[in-house]
C-alpha cells in the first residue's frame, strides 16, 4: 500500500483523485496506470454524442452558403478581421442574443456566433464531462497531451465545428497505438488540413496550377500554388522538433510531398464518410528528396512514406519524449527520463502505450516535489473530481476557462497551449482561480461539508501541514474548501 | 473588460436583484419577520461590545481594548459598563431608540474551538456537532401554526448560494444570491497570500501582483468585497421579506470574523467587518420600511475570541461573545449580561470570556414570543436536549 504513490498516480499522471479513489489505487499505483494503457473499444458516451467529423466538416460551407457569402471576398474579409474573437464567446451570450431585437439583419460575425456557438458549447461540455467522469484518467491525460501536440484551434473560424472532434477521431484511437498512425490521421483530418491550409495547397507544377479554370471562381485566388504551413509544422511541431537539423528546403519539399491532401468540397459525397480527399491533379509531380532521402513519385503514397519515416526519425523520438517528460514530470524535463522515454519509443517502433509506460517507469516521475502547475482546464477538471461534482455546462466552462486564459479549443497557435508554469501563472489568471474557488466553495460548502476530509481524500499525503492548518483555521467550511482549492498542494502536481 | 470583482458565471448572468424567485400575490401581511445573521469566523465580542466599565478590561485586553467613551475612537456607551464599537454607529442610534438588545458573555453549548464544529452545532440546534442533519430554524418553521404560514410558497430564505444547515429541513425554504457576486473576500485573499508565502513563492508573487492591481491590497487595507456583499444581501433580504406572500424568515451569512491578525489599527479587519454589519443592518431596516416595526434580527457568531491579544495583533478562538437582537419588534435599549468579569481567575479555561448565558435562550425567545412557535415544539424538536437553556422572557414588545 502506498498512498504517496497513489496520490502521484492520481494527480500527476491523472486528472485528480475523486473521493475514495486514492485507496483504490494505493494497492498498485503503477499497475493502475499501466492497466489504462489499452485502446478504448469506443469513445466515451459524451463524445459519441457529438456530430461526425464528416458532418462537421461541411458546416462552415453550409453557413457560408446560407449567408450567400461563398463568392463574396469582401464579406469573407470582414469575417477574418475578427477571426481572433468571433462574437462574445466569453460571455456565453452567443446563442441567446442572435438578433438585435429590432429585426435588423445580423452582421456576419453575429451570424457566425449564432450558428456555431451551440455546437461549440456542446463540444466543450462533452470533453469536460469525459474528463471529470473518467475511470481511466491517465488515458485521458495522454489524449489531452496528444491533442495539444497536434493542435488545431478554433481561433481559425473555419474549423470551429471540427476542433472539438479532433481529439475523439484522430487522437483517442491511437493514444495506445502507433505514433505513425496518429500522425497520418492528423494529416488526413479536415480540421488539420484546413487549420494549416494544406487543403488549398497545390503543387507549382501540378496540372491544376496550369489549369486554374478547373477551379470554381471563388477558389482561384486562394489556390494558386504551394502553401508550406502544414509542411513546416509537421517538421517543427509534430515530428522532428525545431532546430533538429532540417532545412527550409526540407520544409518546401515536405509541403510539395503532401500537395493534393485535401478534403471533399460542398456538394460532394465523401466515400465511407471520410472527408479526406487526395486530389492527384493538385499534387506536385515527380520524386522529392527530404532529409537526404528520395521519395519516388507515388501520389498519395509518397506522403505516407515520408510521414512514416518522420515518425520513426530519432529526432522525433527525442522531441516527443522531451514533451512527454515536460508534461508529466517537470517544466525542465530531467534528461535521464527523456532518454528513457525516447529509447522506449524507438525500441517499440513508436508504440505510444510502450512510450507512456516508460514515463510510469521513470523514477523522476515519482519524485516528491510537485513542480507542475495545472492548466486551467485540468484545474477545473480536478476541482470537479475532488468535490464529486457539480457538472459544469458548456457556456459556463467557456466563460470560466476564457477568464483563466484557456478558452477551450482555442489555443493561440499550432504549437498549442503552453506546458510550463510561466504560461499560466499570470497574476490575473491566478486571481481568476481564486474567484472560482471562492464561488464554487460557497456553492458547495454548507455546514456539513468538511473541507479537510475533502482535501485529504483528493491529496492524501500530498496535503502539506501548511495547507491543512490553513484549512483548519478557516472561518467557515466554505473558506476552508476554497483555501484547499487554491493551495499550491492542489494547483500543482 | 469585466471588472475583476464581478463574477460572471454562465449565460445571461443578471446583476442586482433581477431573478427573484416567483412570488404569488396574496392578502396583506400582518405577521412578523425574523432575520438571523450568522457571523462566521467567531466575532470578538469584547471589541464589538466593549465592557469598558469592567476594571480589568484594559489590562486584560492590552493592545486590543477599545478606548473609553469620549476618547478618540472610544466606545459608544450603552450603560455604565458596556458600550458598542464606534464602527457600530447606526446600531448605537437604534439602541438609543430602544430597538436593540445586546447580549454578552453568551455562547452556544459548544465548548471546543473548531469553527466548523461550532457553526455546525449552532446551526443544527442540538448539543453536538453533526448531532442533527437539519437546522433548528427550519424545524421551527415546520412547526409554526398553519395560520402564520398559509399562502406562503416558502417560509424561509437563505441569502446564500447554497442552503445553510440552519435552514435545511422539512419546511419549504429557498435561497438566493446575486448572479454577479463580488470577488473573493479580502480575508480569504489574505489567507491565501499567507499560505502561498509559506509554500509557493511563484503563486505568492502572482497573487500579490493581482491583489495590488485589484486594490484589494491582500485584505490589509481597502474596504473588502465581503462588506459590500453583506450590504447587498441585507438589501435583498428586505425585498424578499416585504414581498406579498414572501418568506417570513431570512438567514444571512457574514464571513471574515476570524481576526487572528490585524484586529487593531487603521483599516483593521474587525472595524471593516463591523462597519459592513452596521451598514447591512441599516440597509435591512430601511428596506423593510413599515415592516421593520414587526421585525427582529438576531446576530450571532459560533463563539468568541481569547481575552488577551495574541502575537499578531489579533485574538484566537475563544468561547463566549456578544450577540445582538434588534428590530422594531424588540423591547430594546438594554444590555442583558450576567457579567463574569475579566479577572484571570474568572476566565473560561484561563483564557476566554466565560459563558453565562445560552444563545438558545435568545433563539427560543425569538421563536416563541416573536414568531409564535409552540414552546413544546421548540423544546422537543427545535432544540432537543436544551432543558438547561430556558427561553428569555420579555425581549419583544407586545404586538
Amino acid at each position: 500500500m502506498s498512498l504517496d504513490q497513489a496520490a502521484i498516480a492520481a494527480n500527476r499522471f491523472g486528472l485528480g483523485a475523486r473521493p475514495g479513489e486514492l485507496k483504490t489505487i494505493a494497492g498498485d499505483p503503477r499497475g493502475w496506470l499501466k492497466a489504462q494503457l489499452q485502446p478504448e473499444a469506443s469513445p466515451p458516451p459524451p463524445l459519441q454524442a457529438l456530430p461526425t467529423t464528416a458532418a462537421a466538416a461541411g458546416e462552415f460551407v453550409k453557413w457560408l452558403v446560407a449567408l450567400g457569402l461563398t463568392g463574396r471576398q469582401g464579406d469573407l474579409a470582414k469575417l477574418y478581421q475578427n477571426r481572433d474573437r468571433p462574437g462574445d464567446a466569453s460571455g456565453g451570450q452567443m446563442a441567446a442574443a442572435p438578433t438585435d431585437g429590432g429585426g435588423q439583419p445580423l452582421s456576419v460575425e453575429q451570424s457566425y456566433v449564432k450558428y456555431f456557438s451551440p455546437g461549440y458549447a456542446d463540444g466543450v461540455e462533452a470533453r469536460f464531462l469525459t474528463a471529470t467522469t473518467s475511470q481511466r484518467p491517465f488515458f485521458d491525460r495522454l489524449s489531452r497531451f496528444w491533442a495539444n501536440h497536434f493542435t488545431i484551434s478554433a481561433a481559425k473560424p473555419e474549423i470551429i465545428a471540427l476542433a472539438p472532434l479532433f481529439e475523439r477521431d484522430v487522437v483517442r484511437p491511437h493514444v495506445c497505438g502507433r505514433f505513425e498512425d496518429m500522425l497520418l490521421a492528423s494529416c488526413r483530418h479536415p480540421g488539420m488540413l484546413m487549420y494549416l491550409d494544406n487543403y488549398l495547397s497545390i503543387g507549382p507544377n501540378s496540372p491544376l496550377a496550369h489549369h486554374p479554370e478547373y477551379l470554381p471562381a471563388f477558389l482561384r485566388d486562394r489556390m494558386k500554388g504551394l502553401n508550406e504551413n502544414l509542411g513546416r509544422e509537421l517538421l517543427e511541431l509534430h515530428t522532428l522538433g525545431v532546430r533538429s537539423g532540417y532545412t527550409q528546403a526540407d520544409v518546401t519539399t515536405l509541403a510539395k510531398i503532401i500537395t493534393g491532401w485535401s478534403i471533399y468540397g460542398p456538394g460532394q459525397t465523401p466515400p465511407n464518410g471520410d472527408v479526406f480527399h487526395y486530389i492527384d491533379f493538385a499534387h506536385e509531380p515527380g520524386p522529392q528528396t527530404l532529409l537526404g532521402k528520395t521519395y519516388p513519385a507515388a501520389g498519395e503514397a509518397q506522403g505516407r512514406s515520408a510521414l512514416k519515416d518522420l515518425a520513426h526519425h530519432p529526432a522525433t523520438a527525442t522531441h516527443l519524449a522531451t514533451k512527454l517528460a515536460r508534461h508529466f514530470i517537470a517544466d525542465d524535463p530531467p534528461p535521464a527520463a527523456v532518454a528513457r522515454i525516447a529509447a522506449a519509443y524507438t525500441a517499440s517502433g513508436g508504440d505510444l502505450a510502450a512510450t507512456a509506460a516508460a514515463i510510469v517507469d521513470s523514477p523522476e516521475a515519482w519524485a516528491a516535489p510537485k513542480v507542475k502547475l495545472k492548466t486551467p482546464d485540468d484545474y477545473l477538471v480536478s476541482t470537479v473530481r475532488a468535490l464529486d461534482g457539480p457538472p459544469l455546462k458548456g457556456f459556463q466552462l467557456i466563460a470560466l476557462l476564457d477568464r483563466m486564459g484557456q478558452r477551450p479549443f482555442w489555443a493561440p497557435g499550432p504549437d498549442g497551449w503552453p506546458d510550463i508554469q510561466d504560461g499560466w501563472i499570470g497574476a490575473d489568471a491566478i486571481w481568476k482561480r481564486l474567484e472560482w474557488a471562492s464561488r464554487l466553495s460557497q456553492d458547495r460548502a454548507a455546514a456539513d461539508v468538511d473541507p479537510l476530509t475533502i482535501a485529504q481524500s483528493a491529496l492524501g499525503p500530498e496535503l502539506s501541514p501548511a495547507t491543512a492548518s490553513a484549512i483548519r483555521a478557516a472561518d467557515s467550511p466554505a473558506q476552508g474548501l476554497a483555501l484547499f482549492l487554491v493551495s499550491a498542494d492542489f494547483q500543482r502536481r | 473588460m469585466l471588472d475583476r470583482r464581478q463574477w460572471l458565471l454562465g449565460a445571461g448572468a443578471a446583476t442586482g436583484l433581477a431573478g427573484l424567485p416567483r412570488i404569488a400575490f396574496a392578502a396583506a401581511e400582518t405577521d412578523r419577520r425574523l432575520v438571523v445573521v450568522m457571523l462566521r469566523g467567531a466575532m470578538d465580542g469584547l471589541s464589538a461590545a466593549p465592557p469598558f466599565g469592567d476594571p480589568d478590561y484594559e489590562s486584560a485586553r492590552t493592545g486590543l481594548a477599545i478606548a473609553r467613551p469620549g476618547a478618540a475612537g472610544g466606545a459608544l456607551p450603552l450603560d455604565a459598563t458596556f458600550g458598542l464599537n464606534p464602527a457600530l454607529e447606526r446600531v448605537a442610534a437604534r439602541y438609543a431608540a430602544k430597538e436593540v438588545i445586546v447580549f454578552h458573555a453568551i455562547a452556544s453549548p459548544y465548548r471546543d474551538r473548531s469553527h466548523f464544529d461550532g457553526q455546525n452545532l449552532l446551526e443544527n440546534g442540538s448539543t453536538t456537532p453533526y448531532g442533527l442533519a437539519d437546522g433548528w430554524l427550519n424545524r421551527a418553521l415546520a412547526g409554526l401554526p398553519g395560520s402564520s404560514v398559509a399562502g406562503r410558497p416558502e417560509l424561509g430564505i437563505a441569502l446564500a448560494p447554497a442552503m445553510p444547515l440552519m435552514l435545511r429541513g422539512p419546511a419549504p425554504v429557498t435561497s438566493w444570491s446575486p448572479s454577479v457576486l463580488p470577488g473573493p473576500s479580502a480575508d480569504f485573499v489574505a489567507r491565501a497570500s499567507r499560505l502561498y508565502a509559506a509554500t509557493d513563492p511563484r503563486l505568492a508573487g502572482a497573487l500579490s501582483a493581482a491583489a495590488e492591481a485589484n486594490g484589494a491590497a491582500g485584505g490589509m487595507g481597502a474596504p473588502g468585497a465581503g462588506g459590500d456583499a453583506f450590504v447587498t444581501l441585507m438589501s435583498a433580504a428586505a425585498k424578499f421579506l416585504s414581498a406579498p406572500n414572501g418568506p417570513c424568515v431570512a438567514m444571512v451569512d457574514s464571513t471574515g470574523w476570524d481576526t487572528h491578525a490585524n484586529q487593531v489599527g487603521p483599516y483593521n479587519v474587525l472595524t471593516r467587518n463591523l462597519m459592513a454589519l452596521d451598514q447591512g443592518l441599516d440597509a435591512l431596516a430601511v428596506g423593510l420600511g413599515p415592516l421593520w416595526s414587526r421585525t427582529a434580527v438576531l446576530v450571532m457568531s459560533e463563539f468568541g475570541r481569547t481575552v488577551a491579544m495574541n502575537g499578531t495583533a489579533g485574538s484566537d478562538h475563544g468561547t463566549a461573545s456578544a450577540a445582538f437582537l434588534l428590530g422594531g419588534a424588540v423591547a430594546g435599549g438594554r444590555v442583558l449580561a450576567d457579567w463574569p468579569g475579566l479577572k484571570p481567575a474568572n476566565l473560561f479555561a484561563g483564557r476566554d470570556l466565560r459563558p453565562t448565558s445560552d444563545l438558545r435562550s435568545a433563539m427560543k425567545a425569538a421563536l416563541r414570543d416573536h414568531l409564535g412557535a409552540d414552546p413544546a415544539h421548540i423544546d422537543r424538536v427545535v432544540f432537543p436536549g436544551s432543558g438547561e437553556a430556558k427561553s428569555f422572557d420579555g425581549l419583544f414588545r407586545q404586538a
